[in-house]
């Protein structure tokens, strides 16, 4: 019984397998943050005077804001004096193409399994890859330039496409949105641009893959996401972490914006460092992700599968403003050892006969806890207005928490809302079942979450929901027993 | 200080009496906690201009006649408070029954930061600062209580009754709190109701209110193997906000709500219940139901909350609202708060309209549009006080809800 359970303890630590350290010389600016430290990261970035003014107004909107305190989260104080805002492998120059990049770099997401070389053409898929503050390469870019789609990092879009970075940056998500949206206008450092011109469907999957690498550092990217009327784009990202004993802060920002009859699909795989079983360490994920759909008949899809960071506080959003446009969520929210997760979206209703969908999955384990939050609201000229809701809780264990907090506000008489939510534990009957035809209580358990979760990992892209179901697998090892 | 505090606030009218301490407890957290803004999680949905515009008077009360009251549906004994002052003798009630003050030593004692909280207890912490008279009442045997709170025309002050009912081991209590105002002031009451080993009660609130902001706060703690039912028809008021909160203490003890509130023109009823699972084999269930019309606001905040290790706890919340009127809003809220592994709980929420084609279907059938449309409201109004177990004050209440419809 003891050696079962030695075995488990040690898969236990070690079941985050993405939390080893590159070592790489990093070019890192002072910590602490003030005007100058904004200064220096735009002046690093070699951005034009209006982006500079954009940041510094943003800085200061930030000082005059206090952290939100309103989720069910338990946060210590994070010291944003003592961050380090910069932090970039040092190389000369961005490498002009994947054989200039330090093959150390390369080594890192080969490791982590991102196709960034010559399994890039297998995969097919087009992959930017984020080291701490910069991009480090980008993949199928001239395949994509054929095709008209613009796919590159936010600072060479500021460089190469200032007019529609200009037109698009800040408008879903303004700088005085809330604290880390501030916080992030100010510091940001790279993220992707994308940019599907008219009536073009994305001829690949575009990629983004995040990696924290250096110490006391913190990630602050930006993704800006503009499909044209008539375009269609599916877009990934996933992300990951050393393990270290200390906290980290990842504070982004997602914008996106479909235009008449556009469809952008976001999928989030997210894998930051979720701290060890004693709750030391981890990444704090504070991000702010909104998606608007600016034109009659558009849609936007989040799909999300959340299983790391020590802290999650995350509400992927759709504002419907085009008539007849759709808005949907897709979540999967495991949290296991002492893991806070407090994520949902917010579905706004602004334009008639649009409609919403949300499914959330929250899975808690060990002593963690999980919530899901969430805003459907609706105007009162958006007429015929169609949302549904699901969410369900799964509870793994004696010391863990479910919690569900739905907002529901109807300003439209014809509008029709529906909202159901459950809370419930692995039922003692379907694991008896699974265990009586061979299989132990953890592949069993697996098995069950698995099919728990279906609904949202048959949104994701075939290549993310094998890793997203293997991630939860990883995640849950250990809650059982 | 707002302006609220500076006319609510009772510094100058504290009196000195045994309760003294309590109420200086109630002044001092009312002092640092404040009153809630639309920043207060808990009155996000519900702004207090309609409070801070009047100038309500603390002293003297407009005295006079009490208002009169309508004729009940069953028989019992009576408990009438007039501008917050309880009307009948307290030697006079029926055997079984005991009214008395409250024993001002156990009010000290009571721990009411974890009861009320900070600034969204804010009422709740006035209450405790301002009311005149504490009462308690013990029930034992079988009873039919009839409690009712009016104002009159003349009302403009603020009051705040406060009454503990306990309800002693195997008695069986039917309770009918109807309340009505007039006049433009506030009532601000507190009920704590104690259901003890293998008591029964079922508890009809029927509210009908007018110009007076009504503010309640209902705590129900219910111990092993006792039952609490209660059906709330609110019909309503210029601004209304009720807190029920039931405590399942004890294993096997079971708690229902049921709730009806048919709102119209310029009302705002805010209605937040919470169902707490202090342990575990325990049950409960919620059902909330509003129809809005006119420029009505309707609140409903249902929250499902279970302790750890509350094994086997089952609870389930549904609420369902119509919006009747191009103008009327809802906003709606049921949560889940769960820290134990083996319990089911579920909450259902939906919003809508009358259906067209059961409209359609009346209609095709002979009935006029207000006939059909009168039907189908009542259908679906109707159900949450179908709940009630007493015939007499079911069916009284079911013409009440047709005059309303």
């Amino acid at each position: 019984m003891s050696e079962t359970v030695e075995k488990i303890e040690s898969r236990l630590q070690q079941r985050y397998t993405a939390g080893f350290t590159t070592d790489i010389e990093s070019d890192m600016i002072r910590p602490g943050l003030d005007e100058e430290i904004v200064a220096m990261i735009s002046a690093k970035k070699n951005e034009p005077e209006w982006l500079l003014e954009w940041r510094l107004k943003a800085y200061r909107h930030w000082l005059t804001m206090k952290a939100p305190n309103w989720a069910h989260l338990d946060v210590p104080a994070v010291d944003f004096q003592a961050i380090h805002y910069y932090a970039s492998p040092k190389q000369k120059n961005r490498p002009k193409s994947l054989d200039e990049v330090d093959p150390k770099l390369l080594e890192t997401f080969d490791k982590l399994g991102v196709p960034l070389h010559e399994r890039a053409r297998l995969a097919g898929v087009a992959v930017d890859a984020v080291f701490d503050s910069v991009s480090v390469g980008t993949t199928f870019q001239k395949e994509l330039e054929e095709a008209g789609v613009i796919f590159c990092p936010m600072s060479e879009a500021v460089q190469k496409h200032p007019d529609l970075v200009r037109q698009y940056l800040g408008t879903v998500v303004p700088h005085t949105d809330n604290f880390f949206a501030a916080l992030n206008s100010a510091v940001f450092s790279d993220g992707s641009f994308v940019y599907v011109p008219k009536d073009t469907v994305c001829p690949m999957e575009l990629s983004t893959y995040f990696r924290i690498n250096a110490r006391d550092t913190g990630q602050f990217e930006r993704t800006l996401i503009v499909a044209e009327p008539g375009s269609k784009v599916s877009y990934l990202e996933g992300c990951t972490a050393p393990m270290r004993d200390e906290n980290q802060l990842h504070a982004a920002v997602v914008e996106l914006v479909a235009l008449e009859q556009a469809q952008i699909k976001y999928s989030t795989v997210q894998n930051w460092y979720p701290g060890d079983e004693n709750g030391k360490g981890g990444i704090y994920n504070f991000v702010t992700k909104r998606g608007d759909c600016r034109g009659d008949d558009s849609r936007i899809s989040w799909t999300q599968v959340e299983t790391g960071s020590a802290i999650t506080w995350k509400y992927p959003s759709c504002i419907m403003r085009g008539d007849r446009s759709a808005g949907e969520f897709y979540s999967v929210a495991l949290t296991h050892n002492h893991q806070q997760a407090d994520t949902g979206t917010k579905m706004i209703h602004l334009g008639k006969d649009s409609t919403s969908k949300i499914i959330s999955k929250g899975i808690s384990a060990g002593k963690s806890n999980n919530s899901y939050r969430g805003l459907v609201r609706v105007a009162k000229k958006a007429d015929n207005v169609r949302n549904y809701t699901q969410c369900d809780s799964l509870l793994i264990g004696k010391t863990c928490g479910a919690h569900t907090f739905p907002y529901i506000e109807s300003a439209n008489a014809g509008a029709k809302i529906e909202h159901e939510a459950t809370t419930s534990r692995i039922g003692e009957d379907q694991l008896f079942y699974c265990r009586s035809r061979g299989l132990d209580e953890e592949e069993a358990v697996a098995l069950i979450v698995d099919g728990f979760c279906k609904e949202v990992f048959k949104e994701l892209p075939m290549e993310f929901a094998v890793e997203a179901k293997a991630l939860l697998e990883i995640s849950l090892e250990g809650s059982v027993g | 200080m707002s302006a609220l505090a500076q006319t609510l606030m009772p510094e100058a009218q504290a009196c000195a009496d045994d309760y003294e301490a309590t109420r200086k407890v109630g002044l001092q957290r009312l002092m640092q906690h404040g009153f809630p803004d639309q920043k207060t999680e808990a009155w996000k949905y519900t702004p207090l201009r309609v409070l801070e515009q009047r100038e309500t008077q603390t002293e003297p009360r407009t005295m006079g006649e009490p208002a009169a009251l309508p004729a009940w549906p069953v028989a019992g004994t009576l408990l009438h408070f007039d501008h917050g002052i309880l009307q009948c003798d307290p030697g006079e009630l029926a055997e079984g029954l005991t009214l008395m003050p409250a024993d001002p030593k156990a009010l000290e004692q009571r721990d009411f930061d974890a009861l009320y909280g900070g600034r969204e207890g804010a009422f709740s912490w006035l209450n405790l600062a301002r009311f005149d008279h504490a009462w308690h009442l013990q029930v034992s045997g079988e009873h039919t209580v009839i409690m009712a709170t009016t104002t009159t025309d003349a009302f403009s002050a603020d009051v705040h009754p406060r009454i503990r009912i306990e309800v002693l081991p195997g008695a069986r209590l039917t309770l009918l709190q109807d309340q009505t105002d007039a006049g433009q002031g506030l009532v601000n009451m507190n009920c704590e109701i104690d259901v003890a080993e293998g008591a029964q009660v079922e508890h009809v609130l029927c509210c009908k209110n007018h110009e007076s902001v009504w503010v309640q706060r209902t705590d129900v703690d219910i111990h092993k193997a006792a039952e609490y039912r209660v059906v709330a028809f609110d019909r309503g008021g210029r601004l209304t906000r009720h807190d029920l909160t039931m405590r399942l203490r004890e294993g096997t003890a079971h708690g229902e709500i049921d709730g009806l509130v048919v709102m119209d023109g310029h009302q705002h009823v805010d209605w937040h219940t919470e169902i707490v699972h202090c342990t575990g084999h325990t049950n409960s269930r919620e059902a909330f139901r509003m129809l809005a019309g006119g420029t009505s606001v309707g609140v409903f905040n249902g929250r499902i909350h279970i302790f750890p290790d509350a094994d086997d706890s089952h609870s389930d919340l549904n609420t369902a609202n119509l919006l009747l009127s191009d103008q009327a809003r809802v906003n709606i809220k049921p949560e889940l708060e769960i820290y134990s592994e083996e319990v089911t709980a579920s909450h259902g929420a939906t919003i809508g309209q009358l259906d067209d084609r059961s409209l359609f279907y009346m209609r095709s059938r002979g009935l006029s549009e207000a006939e059909s449309l009168a039907l189908l409201k009542y259908g679906f109004a109707a159900e949450p006080l179908m709940q009630i177990q007493t015939p007499a004050i079911r069916d009284w209440a079911l013409e009440q809800l047709k005059e309303a419809l």
